[in-house]
């Protein structure tokens, strides 16, 4: 370091740096495409296929086995099949061979077999190519109208947010195999999906089969993105932000933990559990009912 | 006005995210910093350009490259460009060999260099130890810290002018006290 260097850095006076801002956005742009433009219920998953993409552009381990048996590059057919299942809900394209059986296994192994005549970047730009359909057609729809993709039935803002965890965990999965770090979703985006998933608890109650629908919870989730949230644990109420409503037992956890507790990866999750700590037991056995592959 | 200090990791966290506004912001914040660095380096002005679009698109490209736990965005990005102008220097300088031959191309001596810059570093921290108080805070932050006079300005609490007139100041009287470097 020298003198001169303060002149030139600190009071930033000669040189200055020249004026090609633009240009490199542009040159950005090109190497790495930016998340798409969508409206702002659908950013969360916008942005998750933006990470999921930088993720790929470091990835160097395709062929290895990271989730479910399946390489990289299978999985990331299997983003692009249940992507495909949504974009012909709500009638985006569907990129890539037609869809032969509306179920999410079933053309995940159809686009696997696809993709495996193809080299990694070419399933990385196809996967990109039908999430970026997706989104461009999001401007058109009504978020609250109720589709069911592979025979799932959500409002369209709701299989958005689906959609952003199931691409956030294997993000991670991959980062991980990759030995990536791979930084959270910002607090905007984190919120929403939480309260998705909070909406979800009733449902992985029933689905699992403990009858609780007299119970109630309150969610404490902690961290940039968190909230409190009370819980009935009956499907025809709606979690909602918590008002001082009294409840059998409070749950109180980081918001990411519970996200991936929901989304199938709770290995190592702790919540501190206040009051019935039997309902916490069932609750957490239950939480993963809707992970799929 | 340029971009107020913001939180390396939430940046980070964006431009991972895909958001090109983040980008926007980054180059706002570190352009000036890159740019010089690389000039310093290549005195090639169109070279230095090359290369400092090259360090922020290397960045939004491959963002998981970088670890907030390891160091700050800035060193990150500053190790970056200082490498690519290295490579450049280092090129040239082959080509040079190349073209007139070893005997007559003497190679710099790196050595001596770095001998050279440890010895300033340490003259100018005794230096900069001198200084008044209210001089030694706002050359302390740009010259060890690596902020602009905005940044030192901001983290004061003081005018931005007078973040300037003191980091002048501030120079001047280094400048002396180190035998009369003069910048």
């Amino acid at each position: 370091m020298s003198l001169e260097r303060l002149y030139l850095d600190a009071l930033a006076e000669t040189p200055e740096a020249p004026s090609s801002r633009a240009r490199l956005l542009a040159a950005a742009g090109s190497r790495r495409r930016p998340a798409a433009s969508v409206p702002a219920w659908a950013s969360p998953y916008a942005g998750r296929v933006a990470a999921m993409d930088a993720l790929l552009a470091s990835a160097e381990r395709w062929d290895q086995v990271v989730v479910e048996g399946w390489t990289l590059q299978e999985l990331v057919a299997h983003l692009a099949a249940k992507d495909g299942l949504l974009a012909d809900a709500i009638g985006a394209p569907v990129l890539g061979p037609p869809i032969g059986v509306n179920e999410a296994l079933a053309r995940t192994h159809e686009l696997q077999d696809f993709e495996r005549q193809r080299t990694p970047e070419q399933t990385r730009h196809s996967w990109r190519d039908q999430a970026d359909a997706i989104c461009a057609h999001l401007p058109g729809v009504d978020p609250d109208q109720v589709v069911a993709p592979g025979g799932t039935p959500f409002a369209i803002r709701d299989h958005l947010l689906a959609r952003m965890l199931e691409t956030w965990i294997h993000t991670d999965d991959a980062a991980n195999l990759n030995g990536l770090r791979l930084p959270h979703p910002v607090a905007e985006h984190i919120h929403p999906t939480a309260d998705f998933c909070a909406r979800l608890v009733p449902w992985t109650m029933l689905l699992t089969g403990f009858d609780a629908t007299s119970r109630t919870v309150r969610l404490t989730l902690t961290g940039p993105g968190g909230g409190d949230w009370h819980v009935p644990l009956d499907v025809s109420h709606v979690a909602a932000p918590y008002r001082g409503e009294s409840a059998d037992v409070t749950l109180t956890c980081d918001v990411v933990g519970f996200c991936f507790l929901l989304g199938g990866r709770g290995d190592g999750f702790t919540w501190d559990v206040e009051g019935d700590q039997s309902l916490a037991a069932d609750l957490f056995t239950a939480a993963p009912a809707l992970s799929g592959p | 006005m340029e971009a107020p200090v913001v939180d390396d990791r939430l940046l980070h966290q964006r431009v991972v995210g895909g958001d090109e506004a983040a980008l926007g912001e980054l180059y706002d914040r570190f352009a000036a910093l890159i740019f010089g660095l690389a000039v310093r380096v290549t005195r090639d002005r169109a070279v230095a350009e090359d290369i400092a679009q090259e360090v922020f698109v290397t960045f939004w490209e491959r963002p998981l490259a970088y670890d907030p736990e390891r160091g700050s965005l800035r060193a990150w990005l500053a190790t970056i460009a200082h490498r690519r102008a290295v490579d450049h220097v280092r090129a040239e300088e082959r080509r040079k060999v190349s073209v007139l031959g070893p005997r007559v191309y003497e190679r710099p001596g790196e050595l001596e260099d770095t001998v050279l810059a440890a010895d300033e570093a340490t003259r100018v921290r005794e230096a900069v130890a001198t200084l008044p108080d209210a001089l030694r805070a706002v050359i302390e932050l740009a010259y060890y810290q690596g902020r602009t006079y905005r940044q030192v300005a901001e983290e004061l609490a003081i005018p931005e002018g007078t973040a300037k007139s003191r980091i002048r100041l501030g120079l001047r009287k280094l400048a002396e006290s180190l035998g009369g470097e003069q910048p």
